[in-house]
């Protein structure tokens, strides 16, 4: 093996990495936010692909075009499916846990079916996207242009984010992850909380599908492959960190490009299990956790 | 009290609906066929077009269409009073636990004389044990695996070929082609999927390859349906091998095409092991990248002169399912052209005088849309007279280019350019 054989497999996996760490930061914030694991995050993934293909069809316009229309869209979806189905969740009075589990669970094979209703099982892509099928080299390296364009929204967005926390909303949402009884004594509306932030964290998702469907194929089953990942890049963050989501996304793609090149490329999954596994048994909460 | 008695009239008519359907359906006389594909899930297109493919023949079968091959005159099965096949499907969601209980689910409940399936090699190996065990026939239309009719299956009977003929046509051609041109292939890389598909059809590309003195110069095993390929595609570019062979499903062909491309990486040459490289969106998805990639392939869609039956089946398939017939789906149909035959020489649906029936197969190639030398099964119950052809995509389309008796282009072939 050469050095630049190594120095490439790593660039490719930081790439693919910052966009497992945008899918997952999405995901982290609603969970930190209240506890609730979104088990359709994976499809709003793929809706965002869908959305994103779909304006790319009509327009032709590119990335400019597509991103603010799907992440206003991917924020309403948010929203919605807060208000519409979460919030009723949380209202329940028994086994709170297992109807926030089924909600979004049911949520997301009904999207699945959906999308395949709608668009058809067939595999899409992108093919004539000004970003598609090319590359920069630099020193010798291939770095498809698409992955990098992808890799340099996912860290504007996770600076987007940042801010976001540092601003009076922010200090809500991170009041309201504090101590949701408390708060509504100080005037914040915990609803209206919890509504901006599963806008927020579907918003993530939206700029991830939308950078993701420049080089990726969509399907209605695009996002179970990338979700898995995403769940696991919480838990070995740690729940809630935006910096652990990071951290984490970026970790589980060099191991799983190291694995492949170093060890069996059918054993590249398990290499990201296994540094799971090992977080798990050292630091429970994950590497940035608080909880 | 009026609540609990909406509850059990709810409950009742919810209980009957079913049995209503199905005595509503079931025409006296209809014989009754299941077909397992995956139709929600990774690999649900392909099960769609295999569904529209079916209907399309059990269309040709039961209709009056007049196809210039067997049971093409239509009219139903003349031996059974013009009985109509009707076909009952069912979906494995490309999962092998699924696909076994829903051929249980076909036996027990729906009495179907026979199963078709189903795409990928691994929920064929689940179907044919249920069948097996109920002894109803498995006809495999288009599961290329070898090891599934040697495992000493009774009532599993394969129409295409298996990846050892398949196989063996590639290395063949690479034989011809190196003499041709002068320039062999010394060596192959080899990538596939995980599943029974991939690692089959890697054992037999090795065991060719040293039969006929090629060095494999990487033999990689990939995750199917994973994020990236990325890093596979480093290898492949590293070992930089005269001919790569590729077994993999749409997803991951899409995957590997533009991971090389991007990678700066063009093999001189690619025969794939049909699946996901004959599929209209791996085109659709890799555009001008799929130029010159060559595959296996059961079925010529240019082999019309040979097979006049391709053009109007074709067309009636393309109004069906909205484009041309494939490797795949036109193995669906000859499927159901096959079975169909052997119940109607059966008289009956009857499952020992069924299998009997199948078992003494013998089709003229030409009576079929398939370019092979026709239909009989050996004791496995698998057809040896399947003889399959090598393509490639030139100006986008699919072209025929072995054997050269019935090429309809001249191959490219950059091997030692």
């Amino acid at each position: 093996m050469t050095p630049v054989l190594l120095l490439q497999v790593m660039a490719l996996g930081l790439l693919t990495g910052l966009v497992y760490a945008l899918v997952a930061a999405g995901l982290s914030l609603i969970f930190g936010l209240m506890d609730v694991v979104n088990f359709a995050h994976g499809q709003f993934l793929m809706l965002a692909m869908y959305a994103a293909f779909a304006v790319h069809a009509a327009s032709g316009v590119g990335v400019a075009l597509e991103l603010p229309l799907v992440v206003l869209l991917l924020f309403v979806l948010g929203v919605a499916t807060y208000r519409g189905l979460i919030a009723r969740a949380l209202g329940v009075a028994t086994n709170r846990g297992m109807v926030q589990i089924f909600v979004t669970f049911g949520l997301g094979i009904f999207l699945t079916g959906a999308a395949q209703f709608v668009f058809g099982g067939d595999f899409r892509s992108i093919g004539d996207g000004m970003l598609a099928n090319r590359s920069l080299i630099l020193h010798g390296l291939h770095l498809p242009l698409a992955q990098v364009a992808a890799a340099v929204v996912c860290l504007l967005a996770f600076a987007a984010l940042a801010l976001i926390s540092r601003t009076e909303f922010g200090r809500a949402l991170a009041a309201t992850r504090e101590d949701r009884e408390a708060v509504a004594l100080i005037g914040i509306d915990r609803n209206r909380i919890f509504a901006l932030g599963w806008g927020l964290g579907c918003a993530a998702v939206g700029v991830a599908g939308v950078m993701l469907v420049q080089f990726y194929y969509v399907s209605p089953n695009v996002g179970a492959d990338f979700a898995l990942i995403a769940y696991v890049t919480v838990a070995l963050g740690g729940f809630g960190s935006l910096l652990g989501a990071l951290v984490a996304g970026i970790l589980i793609g060099e191991v799983e490009a190291l694995t492949a090149l170093l060890l069996e490329p059918s054993l590249k999954q398990v290499g990201m299990f296994a540094i799971y596994l090992a977080v798990l048994m050292l630091r429970p909460r994950g590497l940035f956790g608080r909880l | 009290m009026p609540t609990l008695l909406r509850r059990a009239a709810v409950a009742l008519v919810v209980t009957l609906m079913p049995l209503a359907w199905t005595s509503s359906v079931r025409a006296a006389g209809d014989v009754v066929i299941g077909a397992v594909f995956p139709l929600t899930g990774n690999a649900a297109q392909v099960g769609i077009d295999a569904r529209a493919a079916l209907e399309t023949e059990a269309e040709i079968i039961n209709g009056h269409h007049d196809m210039p091959m067997l049971l093409g005159a239509g009219g139903g099965l003349a031996q059974l009073g013009g009985a109509h096949v009707r076909l009952v499907f069912a979906d494995s969601q490309n999962n092998p636990q699924t696909a076994r209980a829903e051929a249980e689910r076909l036996i027990t409940q729906d009495h179907v004389a026979a199963i078709i399936g189903s795409y990928t090699s691994a929920t064929a190996a689940t179907i044919s044990q249920v069948t097996e065990r109920y002894q109803v026939p498995y006809i495999s239309a288009d599961n290329s695996s070898p090891s599934l009719t040697e495992r000493g299956l009774h009532w599993i009977f394969r129409t295409s070929p298996t990846d050892v003929m398949f196989t063996g046509a590639m290395f063949e051609f690479m034989q011809a082609i190196g003499e041709r041109t002068g320039h062999k292939a010394a060596s192959v890389a080899l990538i596939y999927e995980d599943s029974i598909f991939g690692s089959d059809s890697a054992a037999v590309q090795r065991k060719d390859a040293a039969a006929a003195g090629i060095r494999v110069a990487a033999d990689i095993r990939y995750r199917a349906n994973s994020p990236s390929l990325s890093t596979e595609v480093e290898r492949l570019h590293a070992a930089d091998a005269d001919v790569l062979l590729p077994s993999s499903y749409t997803s991951d062909a899409i995957l590997l095409m533009r991971a090389m491309h991007e990678s700066g990486y063009a093999p001189r040459a690619i025969i794939a092991q049909d699946a996901g490289f004959v599929q209209q969106s791996f085109l659709d998805a890799v555009g001008p990248l799929a130029e010159g990639v060559m595959s296996r392939s059961a079925f010529a869609l240019d082999a019309t002169r040979a097979r006049p039956a391709i053009a109007p089946v074709n067309a009636l398939f393309h109004a069906r399912a909205g484009k041309d017939l494939n490797d795949l789906t036109s193995r669906d149909i000859t499927a159901l052209q096959v079975l169909a035959d052997a119940i109607g020489r059966a008289g009956t649906t009857q499952p020992e005088k069924l299998r009997a029936a199948l078992a003494a197969t013998r089709i003229d190639g030409a009576q079929t849309i398939m370019p092979w030398r026709g239909v009989a099964f050996d004791d496995k119950g698998q057809n040896s007279e399947a003889d399959p052809v090598i393509q490639q995509i030139q100006g986008g389309t699919w072209h025929t280019v072995f054997p050269f008796a019935v090429a309809t282009a001249a191959p490219v072939w950059n091997v030692g350019k």
